[in-house]
């Protein structure tokens, strides 16, 4: 086996891999322009395949919330989603749900006021427990404290 | 030496996933299964994979999220946790893709493709090395199917990867769904890209079923192995040189789970068709 090829190679090359690479992922996910020489119907082909995939993805993560859209769940997700890049299935749960309070369940919309309770998260950096909260919620109010956390009124009957 | 001398016999498997964790753990001859590296959680690992290790079996943590083929360095606690994974389910190997899946902080969401240039190359030779240097078992990276070309692509898909195998002499996992996918959707033949590629590196195969939409096919995993996928897989043993441990192939499936029943018929043609033991 040929052994003469262990060059670090050229960064010059990569650095312009690494420029195109990322083009073309802003292209297929955050409304960037397609990198020309690309067949624009195959990589839309495929960026929609992705929207598909995050949708079925999103729902394992938040079953209920997806329940909330029925048959509609697939185009109201890829439509929320198509320009932006995922942060995986727990944020991008999140944030649809905070994008659509007026589309939820009362279920669900009290499941994003206790999630909201339980963790500390301003929409751009990674979610953190908080070490303690006291909240109102859809029918009543929550309080959290070290990860316990206790619902008062009537959301503490659903 | 090609490096699958170390390998033990895997034969017929599939991946498991704890939709069917049940129907994994019944399969009475099952020495083989994988599982996505991302999803073990180290602390907590799913009791049903650890009785697959304790019998023995083998459990090859699969990586999606490494991004072997960015020109970006693999961020080394993904590195970290593959090599903890193999340790955890004392796996004989672990498997990744020739594929990036995020860029300039953005996150693709999916395996992309890599264009065929020696910039791809020098990448995914460096990222192949910087893993290699910290997994305890050796690595199989599997070539992607992909719905689009790089406009400025300098190799075919054979060339390609040999010489990724001469440059990094690292193993592969060839997905017998994604050459199909590939050709199908490119009008070329699957078996003239089978005569291309390094055989005699191939630890282990993916099989799997896809559907046609849009006028392409998709390999979803979702849908039955279809009959053409199941012939490539004849076609395919039938190419691989001799050698004390044959390649296993690996049923991947990812959702949409089918009765039983027609699990272990795929189960069963795969192994008639890769001339392997039945599991069933």
């Amino acid at each position: 086996m040929s052994t003469g090829h262990m060059s670090a190679g050229d960064p010059g090359g990569l650095e312009e891999l690494a420029a195109r690479q990322e083009a073309l992922v802003r292209a297929m996910t955050a409304g960037g322009p397609l990198p020309p020489g690309f067949d624009a119907a195959a990589v839309r082909a495929a960026a929609d395949a992705i929207l598909r995939k995050r949708a079925g993805e999103v729902a394992r993560a938040w079953p209920a919330l997806a329940a909330c859209y029925g048959d509609r769940w697939r185009a109201a997700f890829t439509a929320w989603a198509a320009e932006r890049p995922t942060r995986g299935s727990f944020r991008d749960s999140w944030d649809f749900a905070r994008a659509h309070r007026d589309g939820l369940s009362p279920a669900v919309a009290l499941e994003l006021a206790l999630r909201e309770t339980r963790w500390d998260y301003d929409g751009t950096g990674e979610p953190r427990l908080r070490k303690a909260a006291f909240r109102r919620v859809p029918g009543g109010f929550a309080v959290q404290v070290r990860g316990r956390l206790r619902v008062f009124g009537k959301a503490a009957r659903r | 030496m090609n490096g699958t001398e170390g390998l033990p016999r895997l034969g017929v498997g599939i991946g498991w996933r704890p939709e069917i964790a049940g129907f994994v753990a019944d399969l009475p001859g099952l020495r083989f299964t994988e599982v996505i590296a991302e999803s073990v959680h180290l602390a907590h690992p799913p009791d049903h994979l650890l009785e697959l290790r304790d019998r023995g079996a083998s459990v090859v943590p699969h990586g999606v999220k490494l991004s072997l083929g960015g020109a970006e360095p693999v961020a080394p606690e993904r590195v970290a946790h593959l090599a903890a994974c193999a340790e955890l389910l004392g796996s004989p190997l672990v498997s990744e893709h020739v594929a990036f899946v995020r860029a300039g902080g953005v996150e693709a969401g999916h395996l992309l493709p890599v264009p065929r240039s020696r910039a791809a190359l020098d990448a995914l030779t460096a990222n192949i090395r910087r893993t290699r240097a910290e997994l305890p078992v050796p690595l199989a990276v599997e070539p992607i199917a992909a719905l689009f070309d790089w406009p400025d692509d300098e190799y075919e898909e054979g060339d390609f990867l040999t010489e990724l195998v001469e440059r990094t002499g690292v193993l592969l996992l060839l997905d017998v769904a994604n050459v199909y996918a590939n050709a199908r959707n490119r009008g070329r033949d699957p078996v003239g890209l089978l005569d291309r590629l390094p055989l005699d590196h191939v630890a282990y195969c993916h099989v799997a079923g896809g559907e046609e939409g849009g006028g392409r096919y998709h390999d979803t995993h979702t849908a039955p192995v279809p009959p053409e996928v199941i012939d490539l897989v004849a076609e395919l043993s039938a190419r691989l040189p001799d050698r004390t441990r044959p390649p296993g192939f690996l049923l991947e499936r990812d959702g949409r789970y089918p009765p039983a029943a027609e699990l272990r018929a795929e189960l069963d043609a795969i192994a008639a068709a890769s001339g392997l033991e039945p599991v069933t």
